[in-house]
C-alpha cells in the first residue's frame, strides 16, 4: 500500500502541477504566490478575502504585461489552499506548495495556521506574508515571516484615547471567544484599556455560542460603562450589540478587533441599534482605495470581497511582488526577502507606512500602514478618522 | 433578584429554541434509530430559504417561514427516499451518510449566500420591561410557535393513524412490517416532517439571532445532548431536557462565566448519564 | 452475512499480517521520495490510522466513541509537556509515556462509563471531547490556554536526533507499526470475547463472560493508542495546540473506520489513506473542499455499504477467482467473528 499510496499521490501532484502551468507556455517566466488561508468553515470569509486581495495583484500585474523581473515580464498566478484555521491544516498547505516549487505564500490568517506553517517555512526557506495577532506571530527566529499588518500591541491604544475622549468612561468588559483568535487580542486590548486609567474585565464565551442572553447578563451585572465586542466575529458582534441594547444597556460597545461593522450593523438591526460605536478598522478607507474595489470589479469581473480585510491584504501581496521585481528574481528566496526589508512601505492606494515589529516581536518585519478609527454617534456613521501608521512603539 | 429573574427568563427562551431543535431530531432517531448530523444543515437551510423569499421575492415573513418548512421537508423527504432508505438498517452507514450531505448542504449555502450574514430582520421587534426585568417580544413568538409545535407534533403521533404507525414501527419494526406497516413509505415522510420542523425553526429563530453558513455546527451538538438526556424518542422527555439545558446553560453562564458555564453543563451530562444511563426519563436502549 | 461459523479461527489473521506488512512499507517512503507533499499526506495518513485503530477496537465491542481527540490531546499534551517541562526528549519514553497517560485516564473512567451502551455512549464520550478542551481553556498555566505550546526540542531515538522530514515520518510509521501490532494481539487475543460482546452482550453476559472487564481493557488499549497519535500529532508540528483535538475532529477518524470498513484491520488503514489524501487535494479547491470531502463520504458509503474492505471481500467471495490455497480464505481478511455487514 506504501509504495502504490506513492504512487498516487506522485501522479495527483504531477497533474496538478501540469495543469497549472497550462496556459503560461507564452509567458517568458512565471511567479507563482501560494495563497493559504481558511476558507471553509466558520471563518471561510477571512480566507476568501485573503484569496480575492491575491489573485487582483497577480491579475493587475498580468494586464501591465506582466510582472518585470530583470529584464523578463513574469506572468503572475496564484494557487489557493484551504488550510481549515488549523495548525495541521496550514501545515499540510506549505507542505503542498513545497511540492509544487513555490516558494512565497501570501496568508495564513489564524494564529494556529500561523503556528503550525512556520516550522515548515523554515525548513523549506519559503517567504511568509502572514496575519495572526499571537503574541509570537513572527521573531528573530522566524526570518522569512513578515507580517502583513500590526495586531492590538500596534493600534489599541489610539482607538481607546479616542473613545475615552468622546465617553469617557471609566469600565469597560469585552466579550471575546474563549479560543485563541479571542483571548490573544482581547487581552491586548484590556491592557491598551488598562493603560489609559479604564478598568478592563474579560468574558470569555464557547466558541459556537448562539444565543448570548447569558454572557450579557453576566457582563452588565459588572456594571460597565462601555462593552467591548473585541475579535468576535461578525456574526457574533451583531447578536452581542442586539441583545445588549434588548438588555437595556445604552452604553457606547466598541471593537477593538477588526472590520465586519456593515456586517454587524445588519445583524444587529441598523446603525440606531448600534448607536455609539468605535472600532478598528485596518485601512483607512477614502476614494484611493475604494479604487481598488473598483479595479477588482473590472478586472475579475465580480463583486469584492466584503471583508475590509482584502485592502490590506492587496498592499501585503503588493509588497511582496515589488519586493520580487527588486530583486530580479522569482526564486532566491533569501534575496527576495532582503529586498522586501529594504523596500520603503509605500503602497498607490493606501500611501506610506513604516516597518514596524522590533519592540514587541524582536523583528522589524511588520507592515504598517495608516489605519482607521470607525465612529458611529447617535446611530449616524461618522467619517473614519484617519491615523497615522502605528509605530508599535 | 432581577437578575435571577432575567437569567430564568433566558433559561425558559433558550429552553423553547432548544426544544423546536430537538423535536425534529429525536423523531428522527426515534422513529428511524438514524442520529441525523445534517439537522443542522436543515436548521440553517430553512433560515436561508425564509431569508431569500423575504429578500429577493418579497414574501411576507409568515409565509416565508412555511415555505421554508416545506422546502426542508421536501428535500428531507427526497434524501431519506433515494438514498437514507437504502441504509436504513445500518447505523454506521446513516451516520456517515448524514455526515457527507451536511458538508455538501454547509458547502452549498456558503457558495450562494456567501460567506457574511446577510440582513434578515424578525418583523416584530421591542422590549417588555418592569424595572430592571426585561423580555425581547421576540421571544414570546418562539415560545408559543415551540408550544404549538409541541402539542401539535404531540397530536399527530398519538392520535393519527399516521403517528400511531410511526410509533409502531419505533417501538417494534418486524412486528409492525408483519402487520402491514410499509417503511419505504412512511419513513421518508418521517424524516421529511422532522426536517420540516428544523427549516421551521431555523426560518423562526435565525432573523432573531444570526444567520450565516456554519451556525449549523453548534445546533447538532445541542440537539444531541437533549434528545439523549430526555431518553431517546420521546417527545415529552426531550421537552423537558430542552428546558433544564436551557436552565442550567443561562444560570452557568451567568454565574460562572462562558467557559466555565460550558464546562459545568457537559460536567453535569456526564454526571447524569453516569447515574442514569439511560437518560433523565428514557427507557428503552437502541443501538447505534 | 458473515457467520461465524464460516471463518477460519485458528488460522492467524490475515488481514492482521497484511496489515503490519503494508504498513512497513511505508518505510520506504521518505527513501523513495523528495517531495513534501508526499510526506506531509503520508504523515497525516499514518497519525490517522493510527488513531482510527482504536475506534476499530471499540467498534469490535459494538461501541462508537467520539473520544479519540481527547485522548490524543492526553497523549499529545504529555509529551509535549514532558518535553517543555521536563527537558525528556528520548523517543522511547514518550512513546510509553503517550500510550500510559490516557490509558490510565481510560482506566477508572472506562469503569464508569462503559455500562452505557448504544448513543448514550456517544454522547458521553463526545461530552468528554468537549471537556477536554474546555480544560485546556482552563488551565493556561499548565497547557498554554488557547494559545497551546509551542517550541518543544526535537526527539531523538537513541541518540539519532529525530529533526527532518524523512525522520519524523520514518518514525511514524515505525509507531504505526507499533500500534497495528496491538490492535492486532488485542482483537486476535480477544477474538471471541469480543465477537460475543458485539454479537449479544446480554447473552454473553448471562453465559459468564466478565464483558466489563473486556470492555475496560478494549477501551484502555484504544484510548492508549489515541495517544500515541496525539504524539505523532504533536511531533510533526512541534506544537500542541487545542485545534488538533476539536470535538469535531473526532468525526473524521469515525468516518475513516466506516468508509474503510469495520470489519477489518485493514479498514482503518484504507479508509484513513484514502480519505486524507482526498482532504488534501480537495483543500486546493477552498470554499469547495468540505463539500467534496462530503460528497466522497457519501459515495462510499452508498456503494459500499459494508466500507471498502467488506465490500471487496463480498465481491471477492461472490465474483472473484479462488483462492491459491483454498478457497473461503478470503475470511482471514475479516476479523475473526465480525460480521461483513452488507
Amino acid at each position: 500500500m506504501g509504495n502504490r499510496f506513492h504512487g498516487a499521490t506522485t501522479m495527483a501532484a504531477t497533474a496538478l502541477a501540469i495543469g497549472l502551468t497550462v496556459g503560461s507556455a507564452a509567458a517568458q517566466c512565471e511567479l507563482k504566490l501560494g495563497v493559504i488561508g481558511v476558507m471553509s468553515g466558520p471563518a471561510a470569509q477571512w480566507g476568501l478575502a485573503l484569496r480575492g486581495a491575491a489573485e487582483l495583484v497577480a491579475a493587475e500585474a498580468n494586464a501591465a504585461g506582466g510582472l518585470p523581473v530583470g529584464s523578463q515580464k513574469c506572468k503572475v498566478s496564484t494557487v489557493s489552499i484551504d488550510s481549515k484555521y488549523t495548525a495541521e491544516g496550514a501545515a499540510a498547505a506549505a507542505n503542498n506548495m513545497v511540492s509544487q516549487g513555490i516558494k512565497l505564500i501570501i496568508g495564513p490568517i489564524g494564529s494556529p495556521e500561523m503556528t503550525g506553517l512556520k516550522p515548515i517555512a523554515n525548513r523549506n526557506n519559503l517567504l511568509v506574508m502572514g496575519n495572526g495577532y499571537a503574541k509570537d506571530a513572527i521573531g528573530p527566529q522566524w526570518p522569512l515571516v513578515f507580517h502583513q499588518g500590526p495586531g492590538p500591541s500596534g493600534w489599541a491604544a489610539p482607538i481607546v484615547e479616542v473613545a475615552k475622549a468622546k465617553f469617557n468612561m471609566k469600565k469597560v468588559v469585552l466579550i471575546a471567544p474563549n479560543d485563541q483568535g479571542g483571548t490573544d487580542i482581547a487581552s491586548v486590548d484590556a491592557a491598551a484599556y488598562k493603560k489609559h486609567g479604564i478598568e478592563a474585565i474579560e468574558e470569555y464565551y464557547q466558541r459556537g455560542t448562539t444565543n448570548f442572553a447569558p454572557i450579557i447578563t453576566r457582563a452588565l451585572n459588572a456594571k460597565p460603562d462601555a462593552v467591548d465586542t473585541a475579535s468576535s466575529p461578525p456574526g457574533d458582534a451583531g447578536i452581542i450589540i442586539k441583545q445588549l441594547r434588548q438588555a437595556g444597556f445604552a452604553g457606547p460597545i466598541g471593537r477593538l478587533g477588526g472590520p465586519g461593522t456593515e456586517e454587524i450593523a445588519r445583524v444587529a438591526g441598523g446603525y440606531e441599534v448600534l448607536k455609539n460605536f468605535y472600532w478598528y478598522e485596518p485601512v483607512y478607507i477614502d476614494d484611493k482605495v475604494r479604487a481598488i474595489a473598483e479595479s477588482y470589479k473590472k478586472l475579475m469581473n465580480a463583486n469584492p470581497p466584503e471583508n475590509n480585510l482584502f485592502f490590506q491584504w492587496v498592499s501585503a501581496t503588493r509588497m511582496v511582488t515589488k519586493a520580487v521585481t527588486k530583486a530580479g528574481t522569482v526564486d532566491d528566496v533569501k534575496k527576495i526577502a532582503d529586498a522586501l526589508r529594504s523596500l520603503p512601505v509605500e503602497d498607490e492606494n493606501m500611501g506610506k507606512g513604516l516597518w514596524i515589529g522590533k519592540e514587541f516581536f524582536g523583528i522589524n518585519q511588520e507592515l504598517s500602514f495608516p489605519f482607521g478609527i470607525g465612529l458611529i454617534l447617535d446611530g449616524k456613521m461618522q467619517p473614519v478618522l484617519r491615523h497615522e501608521a502605528a509605530t508599535g512603539k | 433578584m432581577e437578575g435571577f429573574v432575567n437569567t430564568a427568563l433566558i433559561g425558559v427562551s433558550l429552553g423553547a429554541q432548544y426544544a423546536l431543535l430537538a423535536l425534529g431530531f429525536t423523531l428522527i432517531f426515534g422513529i428511524l434509530g438514524v442520529v441525523n448530523f445534517a439537522h443542522g444543515g436543515f436548521y440553517v437551510l430553512g433560515g436561508y430559504v425564509a431569508y431569500a423569499c423575504v429578500q429577493h421575492l418579497g414574501v411576507p415573513y409568515p409565509i416565508a417561514v412555511m415555505v421554508a418548512a416545506l422546502a426542508t421537508a421536501g428535500l428531507g423527504y427526497v434524501f431519506e427516499y433515494f438514498l437514507l432508505e437504502h441504509l436504513i438498517d445500518n447505523h454506521l452507514a446513516t451516520l456517515m451518510l448524514t455526515l457527507g450531505f451536511y458538508l455538501v448542504m454547509a458547502t452549498g449555502i456558503l457558495v450562494v449566500f456567501g460567506p457574511e450574514s446577510p440582513e434578515f430582520r424578525f418583523p416584530i421587534s421591542g422590549t417588555l420591561r418592569s424595572g430592571g426585568i426585561y423580555i425581547p417580544l421576540e421571544n414570546f413568538v418562539v415560545l408559543s410557535v415551540c408550544l404549538l409545535t409541541i402539542v401539535g407534533v404531540y397530536l399527530l403521533m398519538y392520535f393519527t393513524d399516521f403517528g400511531r404507525a410511526l410509533r409502531a414501527l419505533a417501538d417494534d419494526r418486524p412486528v409492525a412490517m408483519a402487520q402491514g406497516l410499509r417503511p419505504g413509505i412512511l419513513f421518508p415522510a418521517a424524516f421529511g416532517l422532522a426536517t420540516g420542523l428544523a427549516g421551521l425553526t431555523g426560518a423562526l429563530v435565525t432573523p432573531i439571532l444570526s444567520l450565516a453558513p456554519h451556525i449549523g455546527d453548534s445546533v447538532l451538538a445541542i440537539s444531541f445532548i437533549t434528545v439523549i438526556l430526555g431518553g431517546l424518542g420521546s417527545i415529552g422527555g426531550a421537552t423537558a431536557a430542552a428546558f433544564i439545558v436551557g436552565m442550567v446553560e443561562a444560570f452557568s453562564s451567568v454565574y460562572l462565566g462562558g467557559s466555565k458555564g460550558a464546562l459545568t453543563l457537559f460536567t453535569l451530562v456526564l454526571v447524569i448519564l453516569v447515574v442514569r444511563p439511560s437518560g433523565l426519563f428514557g427507557r428503552e436502549v437502541r443501538g447505534a | 452475512m458473515w457467520r461465524r461459523a464460516r471463518s477460519i479461527s485458528n488460522v492467524v489473521g490475515l488481514g492482521e499480517i497484511l496489515s503490519v506488512v503494508v504498513l512497513a512499507l511505508a518505510f520506504v517512503i521518505p527513501v523513495a521520495s523528495d517531495s513534501p507533499f508526499t510526506h506531509s499526506v503520508a504523515n497525516q495518513t499514518l497519525i490517522a490510522i493510527t488513531a482510527t485503530f482504536s475506534v476499530y477496537i471499540m467498534l469490535r465491542m459494538d461501541l462508537l466513541t467520539f473520544a479519540v481527540p481527547a485522548f490524543m490531546g492526553l497523549g499529545g499534551y504529555a509529551v509535549a509537556l514532558a518535553g517543555l517541562r521536563g527537558g525528556v526528549t528520548d523517543a522511547v519514553a514518550l512513546t510509553v509515556l503517550s500510550f500510559a497517560v490516557p490509558a490510565l485516564v481510560a482506566l477508572p473512567l472506562g469503569a464508569l462509563i462503559l455500562r452505557l451502551r448504544g448513543v448514550y455512549f456517544v454522547l458521553v464520550t463526545f461530552v468528554l471531547t468537549e471537556i477536554l478542551l474546555l480544560v485546556i481553556f482552563e488551565t493556561p498555566g499548565l497547557t498554554g490556554g488557547s494559545n497551546g505550546l509551542v517550541g518543544m526540542p526535537p526527539i531523538d531515538l537513541f541518540g539519532l536526533s529525530i529533526a527532518d522530514n524523512r525522520q519524523v515520518l520514518a518514525f511514524a510509521a515505525g509507531i504505526t507499526v507499533l500500534a497495528a501490532i496491538i490492535t492486532a494481539a488485542l482483537t486476535r487475543y480477544y477474538r471471541q470475547h469480543f465477537a460475543s460482546i458485539e454479537e449479544n452482550e446480554v447473552l454473553a453476559q448471562s453465559l459468564g463472560l466478565v464483558v466489563w472487564r473486556y470492555k475496560v481493557i478494549g477501551f484502555v488499549v484504544a484510548a492508549g493508542l489515541s495517544g500515541m497519535a496525539g504524539f505523532l500529532l504533536v511531533n510533526m508540528l512541534l506544537t500542541a495546540h487545542p485545534t488538533s483535538f476539536s470535538p469535531i475532529s473526532s468525526v473524521n477518524y469515525i468516518a475513516y473506520a466506516i468508509v474503510g470498513g469495520r470489519s477489518s484491520i485493514l479498514g482503518p488503514i484504507i479508509g484513513s489513506t484514502l480519505l486524507v489524501w482526498a482532504a488534501n487535494i480537495f483543500s486546493i479547491q477552498g470554499e469547495y473542499s468540505q463539500g467534496l470531502f462530503g460528497l466522497l463520504i457519501m459515495i462510499c458509503v452508498t456503494l459500499a455499504k459494508g466500507g471498502i474492505v467488506g465490500t471487496a471481500i463480498l465481491l471477492w467471495e461472490r465474483y472473484g477467482p479462488a483462492w491459491p490455497w483454498g478457497a473461503a480464505r478470503a475470511s482471514g481478511l475479516a476479523a475473526d467473528g465480525a460480521r461483513v455487514r452488507p
